[in-house]
């Protein structure tokens, strides 16, 4: 079986395309995070998974639900996702679209965990030279977590910047421990 | 109570706590989203190469080996139990590797070079990735010296060359280690190397082979590399290529190597479990397709390498000399089904089998091998000029013997000719049997088969031929001790060794009745 994410990468593809192509990226994003959040309801899901409704019926409830949130064209997605039987892959699609729009924009997503709030200047500090570091427009995301003790934990996807306490102490765990 | 190890003295953790090196590095992380029987799906891990080994939380290892859009394959290597959903795993970008050289002989590792004989730690300053490409023309160089077993019958009839691949195939129980442990006990001094690869054995079965070979004095040029029955799949899936690597240390500083893969059925059967977890599809046998590829990349790794590239490997350290790595894998066959899937492969592969038969085992007849069947494609030209000389018509009279024996059990009376030929066959074949752990060397041989193919076994019965043997021998080796010596150092063959062998035979037969 494939993954959603195969799933829904032409989905994604498509709409970006058409969206980058009418200049209406924010306006696409907005109306995917809300069929996300939409169809991510228990009472959505119960619709959209029953067996009785057929893929018109789904798709203009799940549209309606929306109400003036979707224009036309998101529409016409939703019903060829129903059609498909691929409504539960409207997450997925969001999330690539969001993957696709930020390497378009050069944008990146960094999340910092550290033990302690960090302060604007340091906040700052941080995010230049993350910037010169992955050549993007670093928008940074902090979080605090006491398990962290001290440094920082930097994440940008799927790469990972371990420079916390915590990290070094694991590896001196691991490397006391290797025989 | 709690007891402190040897590695716990203060001084040591301090130098360890030292010479650690932590440095915030950018790394590539994934989240577990599946485990199911040792294979993990990971998500994420957009960098993962083919092979490269994933690090798991509390310090365990596994080895990507499905790089899919979404998702990558891992095979843990250890134990899986304490992985769930949700884990985070590191990119380590380091292919698989394990420690080499001289440290490890006299010692049993596992698959990833960990020591498991309790000998304390390996202290090998090198490590080698596990899956290298073969030798390519340029480096290689023909076979031409010999790789001596110490057993009759195969050093007459099936000569194995240094460099050379010789398959050992047969049913279970029916000699097929043995003959790999007598032929690592014959390197005690001849300064080759051994590497013994156990895949899927019993570990009772691995003790007892080290115990034999330290028995022997054998146990201190030889490295034992076990992946138990109970170790996990990958374990047994790698233990040959970590084996093979081993033995390539060896073979690349111009040194001479024999690496024994015991056995690869069950290598193939690891991989087959494997293949069919991460949902390959699965082709003859349930074996996935690319089991063939599985042994000759690995087989195709034991060669001989010129002196030109074992200067270039060991950077001019090593001149003028070459290097070779002899592999012996071992088959085990269903009913001495040999026309199996991977017998036929490992058979193509290789440069020859010694095919051992139940038949011949249960007369008796051990080492069980079929002079029919078994061959040996370069072996020949490797072998020292007096085996060669003296070992020719060994392999002519068994086969003659062979149809003969079968024709005239319908015949009442033979005529003179072949009734001789009988005769001299039932002695060759009686002189062929020779008992484990009692290597010979190659004066012994060859005196021995001198005796059978000049004609004086004629006159001594053929139970007593094996009696007569060992006379013989204890004879020589007292009474012509610096012949034998001569012999076993040169391997020349010229009239005067046949005058002094046929004198010696003929004295010592004047000494005996039978």
């Amino acid at each position: 079986m494939a993954e959603l994410a195969t799933i829904a990468r032409p989905y994604a593809k498509a709409v970006f395309d058409l969206a980058k192509s009418d200049n209406t990226l924010p306006q696409w994003s907005r109306m995917l995070a809300f069929l996300a959040v939409a169809s991510a309801d228990p009472k959505v899901r119960t619709l959209l998974d029953s067996p009785d409704l057929s893929a018109e019926e789904k798709s203009s409830r799940l549209a309606d639900v929306c109400g003036d949130e979707l224009n036309d064209r998101a529409r016409n997605l939703v019903g060829l996702l129903a059609h498909n039987k691929r409504l539960d892959a409207i997450e997925q699609i969001r999330e690539q679209f969001e993957e696709h729009r930020a390497e378009e924009e050069r944008v990146l997503d960094v999340e910092v965990i550290t033990a302690y709030e960090l302060s604007a200047e340091q906040s700052e500090k941080l995010r230049a030279a993350l910037q010169r570091k992955f050549d993007r427009e670093v928008s940074v995301t902090g979080r605090v977590d006491r398990d962290v003790i001290g440094g920082a934990v930097i994440r940008a996807g799927d790469t990972v910047i371990d420079a916390s306490l915590r990290g070094r102490l694991d590896k001196l765990t691991e490397a006391l421990q290797r025989n | 109570m709690q007891q402190l190890n040897p590695s716990e003295i203060s001084d040591i953790i301090k130098r360890r706590i030292e010479s650690l090196d932590v440095h915030a590095e950018a790394q590539n992380e994934g989240t577990i989203v599946g485990v199911s029987d040792g294979i993990v799906r990971i998500h994420g891990l957009a960098d993962a190469q083919y092979g490269e080994m994933i690090e798991f939380p509390g310090g365990l290892y596994g080895m990507a080996l499905n790089l899919e859009r979404d998702s990558v394959g891992v095979v843990i290597l250890g134990d899986y139990e304490g992985l769930s959903e949700g884990m985070t795993a590191r990119c380590t970008g380091r292919i698989l590797e394990v420690p080499v050289g001289r440290e490890l002989l006299g010692r049993v590792v596992d698959a990833l070079g960990n020591p498991i004989d309790g000998k304390g730690p390996l202290n090998a300053s090198d490590t080698a990735a596990i899956e290298k490409v073969a030798p390519g023309v340029i480096a290689r160089q023909s076979v031409d010296q010999p790789v001596q077993i110490g057993l009759k019958s195969i050093d007459s009839m099936v000569p194995i060359g240094r460099g050379q691949r010789e398959l050992i195939i047969g049913d279970r129980q029916i000699g097929k280690t043995a003959i790999a442990v007598d032929a690592i006990i014959n390197q005690r001094d001849s300064g080759i190397k051994c590497i013994y690869v156990a895949v899927g054995q019993k570990m009772s079965t691995i003790a007892n082979i080290v115990r034999t070979l330290e028995e022997h004095g054998a146990m201190d040029n030889t490295i034992v590399v076990a992946a138990g029955a109970a170790m996990p799949a990958p374990m047994q899936f790698i233990a040959p290529y970590a084996g093979c690597s081993m033995g390539e240390f060896f073979r690349d500083r111009g040194e001479d190597a024999l690496i024994i893969y015991d056995d690869l059925t069950k290598q193939a059967w690891a991989y087959r479990q494997i293949s069919l977890l991460l949902k390959r599809p699965p082709g003859r046998e349930a074996y996935p397709g690319d089991v063939f590829y599985l042994h000759s990349r690995l087989l195709e790794r034991a060669s001989r390498v010129n002196a030109d590239y074992v200067e270039q490997v060991t950077n001019g350290e090593v001149k003028g000399k070459t290097g070779s790595l002899t592999a012996l894998p071992i088959i085990e066959t269903q009913a001495g089904d040999i026309s199996a899937f991977v017998p036929t492969n490992v058979i193509s592969i290789t440069d020859g089998q010694i095919f051992l038969e139940a038949d011949r085992f249960n007369a008796g007849i051990r080492p069980a091998m079929s002079p029919g069947t078994s061959v040996s494609r370069v072996g020949g030209s490797a072998q020292v000029p007096f085996m060669r000389k003296i070992s020719g018509g060994i392999k002519l009279a068994l086969a003659q013997y062979r149809e003969l024996a079968a024709f005239s059990q319908f015949a009442s009376d033979l005529d003179e000719a072949t009734r001789r030929q009988l005769q001299h066959g039932q002695r060759v074949e009686e002189l062929m049997k020779q008992d484990q752990f009692k290597p010979m060397s190659v004066a012994e041989m060859g005196v021995s088969l001198f005796s059978a193919t000049e004609g004086y076994l004629r006159d001594v019965p053929v139970d007593k031929v094996l009696e007569f043997e060992q006379g013989l021998l204890a004879y020589m080796k007292s009474e012509h001790a610096e012949f034998m010596d001569n012999v076993n150092e040169t391997g020349a063959y010229n009239d005067d060794v046949v005058a002094e062998m046929k004198q010696a035979i003929e004295a010592y037969k004047a000494t005996v009745s039978f």
